[in-house]
């Protein structure tokens, strides 16, 4: 385990799970087992409200144009990466309240504004630019716009912030103080 | 399961001379005859919904135009659509004089209720259907904007039908009043035809003539409205437009803009039953209850057909013999005695014309008046072209009955000769020799044709009048997919 990992307060990080490099959980977020999260190109920052289910992947890819310092991959409040998904970033920022259904990958120089939604299955590897809300389903890989962002899953966090410490071992927040670079989102409180 | 996820390798030919495999043919006790899904007649038990499993009677069904009432398609994906529920605090006007009632009233959360797709996230809040108070049902019901005309279309062309059917009607009885042999009932009861009619409960003559004649014909027009002026200069946002599929959904709207989908009511669907065009008795016939998947009769071919399976092969070459390994398999609860043999040796079916009893006529004279085309089977002869042939043994071969418990003991049988590679209760591995004929091109698909003789115990109990025939030996043709012949 590396001792780049930095877990604030109130996140459930379970032990089984790959954590490498320069990764920052906020608070809130639920870590599932088995999930592997490599940050070999950058620092990793996740904010907080974030599930990450099993078996899911995010990497932060080595590229040649890389800038020193290397430019970290924000992952925005109120995401969810659903079972086996896959995210492949050089570097960039990820918006708010996106859902990264099961088995989607999306790949490097995809930015990704708030509210989207990658359908299942879904694989998105051509450089683009997702718009704010935008919705990718089936295996056509269906465009649409919708309306408005998707519901938070804060009754499902508050569940597993409090059943996932019964069932496995997890790992200790480390950083007592809450970092200033985590907390600039303006996030509603945890509690409706 | 091999026979949902892999092609069909034996094809059996039913009795129409269509190519099946045994999954989709039925086999009629009766006849003693496969059938298919192109010769037996389908009809329709009886409409229920897929989702919420509400049956209808067709009646119903056609009032609703064959839709569920409660149960929505996602316009977007066709996916089903979910009702979700949302807490919501009742919004609540500020009014100074109520003052301390509002705000008691404004924390009692209220549950509303929206549709949701769970597969590509349409809600019915994005084209702004409010909220629902109500869990199902009550959802804005959108008229089709042409539903005077299609009404005025379907009463006129009710009120030709009736017409035409009241001619039919006439002409019939001026042709016996030219006979003048019989008494017409109007004659004889000094009845008025509008009584009668009355009586019959016919709508009078003067009411279907007027809806022909207030009926006004559409009228072509060449004159279309105007393009807007920026139809080719507007940068086209594809997400806003609706695909072709999704105006096809709603025939009567045909919304161009994504924001004018609203939900579909679910299609319903019906439950079948099978008949067999010969003799008239079910094939299948379903449970009425639309949650179970049961049957009440149920004379699929894989319960009386011995089933084949290639166990393997040697490649196919031309003008050569090759060995071939099947699995037969008994499915019925009787010994079988099976034979290989080639399709010329089938005997030609007999034709038997049956004794015409008194009410098999009388039935057929009250059938003439029906159009008797529709439920008449076309048979043609199987288009076959087999570059090989399976060898016949000429020997018999008893495959026991089928036993359940048989699967739990492990001791296959050893009485394996040359032909008979194993067997196993009511399973026999065969070797067989594969003769293709010396045209076969390499790389043309090998086939091979065989036909089987069984013996087929018939349980059906037998009516009085006909003699207690309970064995049969019955035919069956079928071909066989080898892959390519191999060229060498």
């Amino acid at each position: 385990m590396s001792h780049n990992v930095k877990i604030l307060p109130g996140a459930t990080v379970c032990e089984d799970c790959t954590l490498e490099g320069d990764i920052t959980i906020g608070g809130g977020t639920v870590i599932h087992p088995r999930v592997t999260i490599i940050a070999e190109g950058g620092p990793i920052i996740i904010a907080e409200y974030c599930i990450i289910e099993e078996y899911s992947t995010i990497i932060h890819k080595k590229s040649d144009k890389q800038e020193n310092p290397p430019k970290p991959l924000f992952i925005g409040a109120h995401n969810v990466f659903e079972v086996g998904c896959k995210l492949e970033s050089p570097c960039g920022h990820i918006g708010e309240s996106n859902v990264f259904e099961c088995r989607s990958f999306v790949g490097e120089e995809v930015k990704i504004g708030s509210g989207c939604v990658i359908g299942a299955a879904c694989r998105l590897t051509a450089p683009q630019t997702l718009a704010d809300n935008t919705v990718i389903w089936g295996s056509d890989h269906h465009i649409r716009e919708a309306l408005e962002k998707q519901p938070s899953q804060l009754l499902q966090l508050d569940f597993l912030s409090k059943v996932m410490p019964n069932y496995h071992r997890l790992r200790k927040p480390n950083v007592h103080k809450r970092q200033p670079s985590t907390r600039q989102s303006t996030e509603p409180s945890p509690k409706p | 399961m091999a026979y949902l996820t892999q092609p069909d390798y034996v094809k059996y030919i039913c009795s129409c001379g269509q190519l099946k495999p045994i999954t989709s043919l039925y086999f009629c006790r009766h006849c003693l005859k496969i059938r298919c899904g192109f010769c037996i007649c389908h009809e329709v038990d009886s409409h229920y919904c897929a989702n919420c499993l509400e049956n209808m009677p067709s009646s119903e069904a056609r009032l609703k135009k064959n839709r569920c009432s409660s149960c929505f398609d996602c316009p977007s994906c066709f996916h089903t659509l979910s009702t979700r529920a949302t807490t919501q605090q009742r919004q609540v006007l500020q009014d100074p004089a109520a003052g301390g009632d509002t705000k008691v009233e404004s924390k009692q959360p209220k549950k509303m209720y929206y549709l949701s797709c769970f597969n590509c996230r349409w809600t019915s809040r994005d084209v702004g259907i409010p909220d629902q108070p109500v869990a199902s049902g009550g959802w804005p019901e959108r008229t089709n904007p042409h539903a005077a005309r299609v009404n005025q279309l379907i009463d006129y062309y009710k009120a030709i039908a009736q017409q035409e059917k009241q001619e039919k009607i006439e002409r019939e009885r001026k042709k016996f009043n030219i006979r003048g042999k019989y008494i017409t009932l109007t004659d004889k009861t000094g009845l008025t035809g509008a009584m009668a009619r009355n009586i019959a409960g016919l709508p009078s003559s003067e009411s279907s003539s007027s809806a022909i004649a207030n009926f006004v014909p559409s009228v072509a027009t060449a004159e279309v409205d105007e393009l807007p002026e920026d139809i080719f200069t507007k940068e086209v946002n594809l997400n806003q437009i609706t695909s072709m599929p999704q105006r096809l959904a709603s025939p009567d709207w045909q919304p161009v803009s994504v924001s004018r989908l609203h939900p579909l009511a679910k299609l319903l669907s019906v439950k079948r039953s099978q008949r067999c065009r010969a003799c008239d008795h079910n094939l299948t016939k379903p449970e009425y209850n639309p949650g179970s998947i049961k049957f009440k009769i149920e004379l699929l071919a894989y319960y009386h057909v011995p089933e084949v399976k290639i166990i393997s092969h040697e490649p196919v070459k031309p003008g050569e013999k090759t060995a071939l390994f099947l699995k037969l398999t008994n499915p019925t609860g009787h010994e079988m005695q099976l034979r290989l043999l080639q399709p010329e040796d089938i005997p030609p079916p007999e034709e038997k014309e049956e004794p015409k009893s008194i009410d098999k006529s009388l039935e057929r004279s009250l059938v003439l008046e029906k159009d008797t085309t529709a439920f008449k089977a076309i048979e043609r002869q199987p288009n076959i072209s087999a570059t090989s042939r399976v060898t016949s043994p000429g020997v018999t071969l008893t495959l026991a009955q089928r036993d359940d418990a048989a699967e739990y003991d492990d001791d296959a049988q050893h009485d394996t000769n040359d032909i008979i590679l194993w067997r196993k209760s009511n399973k026999l591995g065969v070797r067989l020799e594969l003769d293709t004929s010396a045209e076969a091109v390499g790389g043309s698909p090998a086939r091979a044709l065989v036909a089987l003789q069984y013996s087929y115990r018939n349980t059906v109990p037998p009516a009085p009048s006909a003699a207690a025939c309970r064995d049969h030996t019955l035919y069956t043709t079928l071909l066989l997919d080898l892959g390519t012949v191999s060229s060498n």
